[in-house]
């Protein structure tokens, strides 16, 4: 049984380390130790990548493991470890040689340079370097099977002594001052406060090029919480979000600029008639794929979202759209006779835009319409005979995603001075999708933290600009296979309120309430 | 006085006949089971009648209200709630969730009272949560209220479920097989409730369900189907003893 799950995940890890090698994630690494915690030379961060890969492959075989005993972790661990060891080799011996040869990789893969490729032989030949680093994993995964055997163990023993598992969260409860920080409201409150002071204070100090991006991340956090609420909450696979970001753009920026239109009018009238008409698109686009679902639904709005920038591109309409150019001089908002549309005052205005989509996401979540959502979600058949009218809620769903797309694209296209088809390719629904999964569906922390990992860390690793799709995609991949729940996933609400004498019964509810029924 | 009529109702799937020109007459507060054989088309009529398959042919009048071509969600909002053969749970919402999506019908508040937080829509929230945890303790599950439904137990899930159609106050409750997977001291203990529920909730019930023990010891009236058709109805005893029935059905356990 060992061997069989062992060899089963080491072809999965043996993949998952060459596509991160193949993309260059162990160069990034290596430069990211190098820069955060100044080692002097990239191969530690590589041969960290390495083994992390190789104690990862034995701790998941370790774990899916049904049958426990230390023999079958050896050999479930030894077996992942030759597996992907072996697979790994023969990848970096190939690539060694070829590279060797003087075949420059760079035309395939854009990562695979000579230095990728000697911080992974370390000046070897092409078949010493395969055996180090296949012996590397293969060490790393016997040791991350026993590690995770016996954490096992422990948590066995433990659940046998009657202690209850702990969560993280519930372990960091259990330091007294985090404690009392949590239970008690008010210092919950100093703390925020904190925090918020801290956000408030930040743009001073930040300079105009991480206030810009700061703001992007705000804008795409907002982006996520709408997005969060028609694929998260209602559970509607909707692939043309960019769309509704257009429309709120291409709103402002009609309306403000000089060109194509001469209206010119004001960015705070702007402003809500661009969330008006997102809202009112999302509605429109609702009508017609309202019976669909899933894959079907998903197809259509993708096709609704080029739509509409194919639209906005066409030279039928350049008298309208400004065409492929955009549009240009797009207005900033005024306040007391001065022009706030900078980055300084768009990261203030876009925090508003994020504690109140916070604010909104939170109280429909808990709400009539929120349970609705998700009860949909859960079962679109059985909510409905529950009394929801789904078509009502799907097109509620739709309007309040899009309403908040429209205002993230009214400022967005305010705060670049322009807009175009360019910024509205599908990229834009994809990464607001991913941030959605990778922060945690149906979460607001995750979405936050989603959109920070995804908009704001790239930001970080500007220099490694050429990676960033890519290592999106390894993240992507990675996170569906490590943890598919999301960074930080939906809490459950706790509703129920123990009175007094039942608390005991939470202790140990299953042999005490079982056959009350009828009672 | 009938709470519900069913006449002539039809159902066919292609060339099938789920249901064939049924007729049924519920009694206001009455427990009226429904029995037959595997594939009788009996969770089909439940369908019927609460809106997810439309009859091509017959009428459904619940209260003096026709039914068919109603939508579910209308149809629920009326005063029917239903529990599924294979249990149908929201699960990844917790178990109070659940009861709280069950009195959608009951509760007003929108969009702009849930984002105002309107003192209209908070009193409404309050009282909605008073009564779920009221019908929590009263099918037996207090202490399983946060968690998620799809990590209850079976048999507190099948608790869940008929927490979550009562607490739509339905004056009609359709149960599909709710002794499904239950041991004998368990289905005991759901027909003192139902009929319980019946009584202090002064519900009509129109149950189906296979194990004959509940059907004979609480149902006031009994129906057979047998391939689509209504082949007999009566007292328990008036169903036992009818010949055809014996053929049809309880003749497989006698055989
Ligand atoms: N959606 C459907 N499409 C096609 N045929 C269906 C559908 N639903 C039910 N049927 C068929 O209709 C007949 C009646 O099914 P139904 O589920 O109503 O039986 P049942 O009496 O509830 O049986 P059981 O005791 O097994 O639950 C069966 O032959 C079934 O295969
Ligand atoms: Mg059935």
């Amino acid at each position: 049984m060992g061997l069989r799950t062992g060899i089963r995940t080491g072809l999965i890890a043996a993949i998952v380390t060459i596509f991160l090698i193949l993309i260059g994630v162990h160069m990034l690494m290596g430069r990211l130790l190098q820069s955060w915690f100044y080692v002097p030379a990239h191969w530690p961060g590589v041969w960290l990548m390495v083994v992390l890969l190789g104690l990862w492959a034995g701790s998941r075989a370790v774990g899916q493991m049904k049958a426990r005993s230390w023999g079958n972790t050896l050999l479930a661990g030894a077996s992942a470890g030759i597996i992907q060891g072996a697979l790994v080799g023969a990848a970096l011996y190939l690539l060694a040689s070829i590279t060797q040869a003087g075949v420059d990789l760079r035309a395939w893969l854009t990562q695979m340079s000579q230095e990728s490729i000697a911080a992974l032989t370390l000046g070897l030949a092409p078949l010493p370097a395969a055996g180090f680093i296949g012996g590397v994993l293969l060490v790393s995964a016997v040791a991350g099977a026993a590690w995770r055997e016996w954490r096992l163990r422990v948590h066995a023993a433990r659940l046998a002594r009657g202690e209850r598992t702990v969560s993280l969260r519930e372990r960091l409860l259990e330091i007294p001052a985090v404690a009392q920080v949590s239970s008690n409201p008010l210092s919950r409150r100093v703390l925020m406060g904190v925090f918020m002071v801290l956000l408030l204070i930040a743009p001073f100090f930040l300079g105009q090029y991480w206030n810009y991006n700061l703001g992007t991340v705000g804008i795409y956090v907002i982006l996520g919480l709408g997005l969060n609420i028609v694929v998260g909450m209602a559970g509607l696979l909707d692939l043309g979000y960019v769309a509704f970001f257009a429309v709120g753009a291409y709103t402002m920026a009609l309306l403000t600029a000089p060109q194509p239109h001469h209206i010119q009018m004001s960015f705070w009238l702007a402003l809500p008639i661009g969330v008006l008409l997102a809202a009112i698109a999302g509605i429109l686009l609702g009508i017609p794929v309202l019976r669909m679902r899933g894959d079907y639904l998903a197809i259509v709005t993708l096709g609704f979202g080029e739509i509409i920038r194919i639209l906005s591109k066409s030279d039928v309409l350049t008298g309208f759209t400004g065409g492929p150019r955009g549009v240009r001089n797009v207005g900033h908002p005024v306040l007391f006779g001065k022009d706030i549309g900078n980055e300084f005052y768009f990261f203030y205005f876009i925090l508003i835009g994020v504690i109140l989509a916070i604010i909104i996401t939170r109280r429909l979540e808990h709400s009539r319409v929120g349970r609705a959502w998700r009860a949909m979600r859960e079962d679109e058949k059985v909510a409905q005979a529950m009394g929801i009218y789904t078509l009502k809620y799907k097109l509620m769903a739709f309007a309040m995603g899009a309403a908040m797309a429209g205002f993230s694209g009214a400022i967005f296209a305010s705060r670049n001075s322009f807009t175009g088809p360019e910024d509205f390719v599908l990229l834009v629904s994809i990464n607001v999708l991913a941030l959605v999964i990778v922060g945690g569906m149906g979460s607001i922390p995750g979405v936050i933290l989603g959109a920070f990992v995804l908009k704001g860390l790239p930001e970080i690793l500007r220099e490694l600009e050429d990676y960033r799709v890519l290592v999106f995609g390894a993240l992507l991949v990675v996170m569906m296979i490590v943890r598919p729940q999301g960074l930080w996933p939906a809490s459950r609400p706790q509703l129920e309120r123990p009175r007094p004498e039942e608390e005991a019964l939470e202790e140990a509810p299953a042999e005490l309430v079982e056959g009350e029924v009828g009672s | 006085m009938n709470i519900l009529e069913l006449h002539g109702v039809t159902k066919q799937f292609g060339g099938l006949v789920a249901v064939s020109a049924v007729d049924l007459e519920v009694p206001q507060g009455s427990i009226f089971s429904v029995i037959g054989p595997n594939g009788a088309g009996k969770t089909t009529l439940f369908n019927c009648i609460s809106g997810f398959y439309r009859p091509e042919a017959g009428r459904i009048i619940f209260d003096g209200v026709s039914l068919v071509g109603l939508r579910p969600d209308q149809i629920a909002a009326l005063g029917i709630a239903r529990t599924y053969q294979n249990i149908r749970l929201f699960g990844r919402m917790t178990a109070i969730e659940n009861i709280l999506v069950g009195q959608h019908s009951r509760l007003k508040s929108g969009l702009a009272g849930a984002l105002f937080r309107l003192p209209r829509t908070r009193r409404e929230e309050q009282e909605a949560l008073d009564k779920a945890h009221q019908l929590l303790d009263f099918v037996g599950l207090s202490g399983y209220g946060d968690m998620f439904a799809h990590n209850l137990p079976y048999g507190q899930q099948r608790r869940l479920e008929l927490a979550r159609a009562l607490a739509s106050e339905p004056r009609l409750l359709l149960l599909d097989e709710p002794a499904a997977g239950m041991n004998p001291r368990e289905t005991e203990e759901l027909m003192a409730f139902i009929r319980r529920i019946r009584d202090e909730l002064h519900l009509t019930i129109l149950l189906i369900e296979h194990d004959m023990r509940v059907v004979m010891g609480i149902s006031d009236i009994v129906a057979v189907l047998d391939f689509g058709e209504k082949i007999c109805e009566g007292t328990p005893q008036e169903v036992r003893c009818n010949p055809r029935v014996i053929e049809a059905y309880l003749g497989k356990g006698v055989a």
